[in-house]
């Protein structure tokens, strides 16, 4: 492209807050680790 | 490459998870022995009634309530059918297929396995509660797959454990 596009950039470094996406991300790994060992322990208690 | 603090803490929390996760399927695959039911025996699956010990299936004593359950899956049925055995009884089956691919599940249990011609596929439970077990094949095998099926029955008394 040898034209000159308007460039946005917008400063990430410490202005964004990433306190919503470790919450969502520590949610969905609560799940993921509640849901794992309640199968596991399903499967060990049908051993 | 800037990391931040909270991607620090999640990333530590999802490699840990997994690092446990492994860790624990790793312990309890090779040092508690619990695998998948293939153990790679083969069988020549047109000549599964001529090959023992799938030309007598049935139920075999090997030990102090232990036992060796030879089976045959085809379509659309077990054999042998009907099948008892005392409480706490230890049971080894093994099954192989006399035509297409089977399934092997008693529900309620962890004996849930495929049975595939030209491989014999072992696993090993214990019934500790008497009652009455439906073996049901869980892989589809045909007009007939919905009905295939068979009953084991634990015999013992009521609230008997051993």
């Amino acid at each position: 492209m040898s034209r000159n596009v308007p460039q946005f950039k917008e400063k990430t470094g410490s202005n964004a807050s990433l306190k919503g996406t470790l919450a969502s991300v520590l949610l969905v790994g609560a799940f993921i680790v509640v849901s794992w060992f309640g199968i596991f322990f399903l499967f060990l208690s049908r051993s | 490459m800037h990391l931040h603090k909270y991607e620090k803490i999640w990333l530590l929390f999802g490699g840990g998870v997994l690092v446990l996760f492994i860790l624990i399927l790793s312990v309890n695959s090779f040092a508690m022995g619990m695998m998948p039911p293939s153990h790679m025996e083969m069988i020549d699956p047109t000549k599964v009634d001529q090959t023992p010990p799938f030309d007598n299936p049935g139920l075999r004593q090997v030990g102090d309530n232990e036992y060796e359950l030879v089976m045959t899956a085809f379509i659309f049925g077990y054999a042998p059918n009907e099948i008892e055995i005392p409480a706490g009884a230890k049971v080894t089956f093994k099954v192989t297929s006399k035509d297409v691919v089977h399934g092997f599940a008693i529900p309620g249990t962890n004996v849930n396995m495929m049975i595939t011609p030209g491989y014999i596929s072992t696993l090993t439970h214990t019934f500790s509660d008497p009652g009455e077990y439906l073996i049901l094949c869980n892989e589809y095998c045909g007009i007939g797959h919905q009905v295939m099926a068979t009953r084991i029955v634990v015999k013992g008394k009521e609230g008997e454990k051993s």
